[in-house]
């Protein structure tokens, strides 16, 4: 779907793409790297990334975070197209294995971070659509929210209870074996 | 320069639930809790779009608890839905002191024999709504019997499907005193049972197997083992006591056929059937101290059954007595996991990761009915809050 004729390809693959961070700073990338969001695939094929592509909802401390990401995922996607159906041969299959372990402790790697950080990160990959990274973020989150009580999700997540101490103690009464 | 406006509510509404979709339905208390945190997130665990996307993006029903079958001469188990999640038990409908015999349960439903003085029907009960459907037996004079409960909707993809739709049953039994297995159908949309159909004698591989039998025992009566069956496709698939001798009720033909398993080290009366992701019919059985896994290829040549996993047990499995042999006694579809009964208690095993769990003390389970269904918030005070606010 992406590409529009042979010629042009080698071109998009080499092509640059400036974003610009909501505090102005300019980040150039591979059109691949960009491309991993959705947001941005649009724009370049609806033409509108001439003189750079603002992204007013993402600063630049994000931003960095975000083409890091996509950089690595880019040369991840690029390495699965080439080793997909033609190679199936042992050293193939272990040459991506060792890459997805790769990129697993890259993606583990890249979630430490703080609490604040973590959510800007998801509200980026939001925007952007930039699914892998969505998914990565959001499981991070979930998996901090399992077990917890609600007391605890909100005094870690900084949420305003706003049910009353009558409704929470209604749902309490009625599902009380999910807060023993 | 001016800082980046803040995020619109929509926004966090729907980063929210991009993480509450994310929260894993194996545990229903998560979704629970997470309930109880704001309005907000109350709003969007319990809306219905947002619960399609959920189901979706988990893809099988997680097990919510079992019920389980005995051997013939073992009598019924207690009348209970036995909880493998924080949440308590649902109430069983034998719980009255009513004799109850669980013989199946699949895409949200149970089926239950409920004993009745003068005689029998069976129930189709789903545990999360509290509905209830009565059927009439069918018209096999059965002496030993197994069946299935099964979504009857076309199209339906058995995420959600159990809020009153279309079900159907199919009874396989073998017949009194005529020592021949038949099978009947039942669909609510007609509240009729089909005209039974038999295994004829002259079914490939089946004369030969009843042959063989007569030759050692002298007469033959096949029969049906009280076990859970595996549904593949539209087909439906048993065991008979000997030889793991599997039979095939073909729900579009309406007709029987045998299918005969490769030979086992273990011996008769031990396999345990699957219905496998890529739709092939396959089967676990415990092998010494492996659990062995097979599946049957069909292809154009014919089928072949091709064993496509070994796992040891005596590592992941400790305390277990050497003497005791291990049994598969069920499979759960779309979670992937085998129901291992041992000398210490009932353990599941998962096929991906090879996790084990404890989940039942020691018991005689012979069949373990496997239980799975979306547990969500949708419901009581926190639905009605949701909706007013």
């Amino acid at each position: 779907m992406a590409s529009a004729g042979s010629g042009d390809e080698k071109a998009a693959a080499a092509a640059m793409i400036t974003l610009i961070s909501s505090d102005n700073e300019k980040f150039e990338v591979t059109e691949a790297t960009a491309t991993l969001s959705q947001t941005i695939r649009h724009m370049i094929e609806d033409g509108c990334t001439d003189g750079g592509v603002p992204l007013p909802n993402v600063t630049s401390k994000i931003l960095a975070r975000v083409i890091e990401y996509c950089k690595k995922h880019a040369t991840a996607a690029a390495g699965e197209e080439g080793s997909s159906s033609s190679f199936s041969d042992a050293a193939f299959l272990e040459v991506d294995r060792a890459f997805l372990e790769e990129l697993e402790e890259f993606d583990d790697a890249f979630l430490e971070v703080d609490r604040a950080t973590l959510f800007d990160l998801i509200l980026a990959a939001n925007y952007l659509d930039i699914k892998g990274l969505l998914n990565l973020t959001c499981q991070k989150v979930a998996d901090s929210v399992k077990g917890k009580t609600p007391e605890q999700i909100r005094e870690m997540y900084n949420i305003v209870n706003d049910l009353t101490p009558e409704e929470e103690a209604e749902i309490r009464r009625e599902t009380q074996w999910a807060f023993e | 320069m001016a800082p980046p406006p803040p995020p619109q509510a929509g926004l966090i509404d729907d980063v929210t639930a991009e993480i509450l979709l994310r929260l894993p339905p194996d545990e229903p208390e998560h979704l629970f809790r997470a309930a109880l945190v704001c309005k907000p997130w109350l709003r969007i665990l319990c809306d219905p779009a947002f619960l399609r996307r959920y189901r979706a993006h988990h893809r099988a029903p997680p097990l919510l608890g079992i019920l389980h079958r005995l051997q013939v001469l073992q009598g019924d188990p207690p009348a209970e839905f036995a909880s493998t999640t924080s949440m308590p038990d649902f109430p069983h409908p034998g719980s009255d002191g009513r004799r109850t015999r669980p013989l199946d349960c699949r895409h949200g439903r149970v089926l239950i024999h409920m004993f009745r003085d003068g005689g029998m029907d069976l129930l189709v009960w789903d545990p999360i709504t509290g509905d209830r459907h009565v059927v009439p037996e069918p018209d096999i004079d059965w002496l030993v019997y197994t069946a299935a409960v099964f979504c009857a909707v076309d199209g339906c993809d058995h995420l959600d499907c159990h809020r009153g739709g279309a079900f159907g049953i199919v009874f396989v039994g073998t017949a009194d005193r005529r020592e021949i297995i038949k099978a009947s159908v039942y669909s609510s949309e007609t509240g009729a049972w089909s005209v039974p159909v038999s295994l004829d004698n002259g079914a490939e591989y089946y004369a030969q197997h009843r042959q063989d039998a007569i030759a050692d025992e002298r007469y033959y009566t096949p029969y049906v083992q009280p076990r859970r069956v595996a549904l593949v496709g539209d087909d439906i698939y048993f065991t008979l006591r000997r030889g793991n001798t599997i039979i095939k009720y073909d729900r579009t033909h309406n007709c029987l056929s045998m299918i005969k398993p490769p030979s086992l080290d273990a011996g008769d009366c031990c396999i345990c059937l699957m219905a496998m992701e890529d739709s092939s019919l396959g089967f676990a059985c415990v092998e010494g101290s492996d659990l062995c896994l097979w599946s049957r290829k069909v292809n154009s040549k014919g089928a072949e059954w091709v064993q496509f996993g070994v796992m040891e047990l005596k590592t992941r499995i400790h305390d277990c007595n050497e003497d005791y042999r291990m049994f598969a006694v069920s499979f759960a579809e779309g979670v992937g996991i085998i129901f291992l009964s041992t000398y210490v208690g009932l353990f599941t095993i998962e096929i991906k990761s090879g996790r084990v769990r404890k989940v039942g003390g020691p018991g005689g389970y012979y069949s373990v009915l496997p239980y799975m269904s979306f547990y969500t918030p949708n419901r009581g005070s926190l639905l009605s809050l949701a909706r007013t606010h």
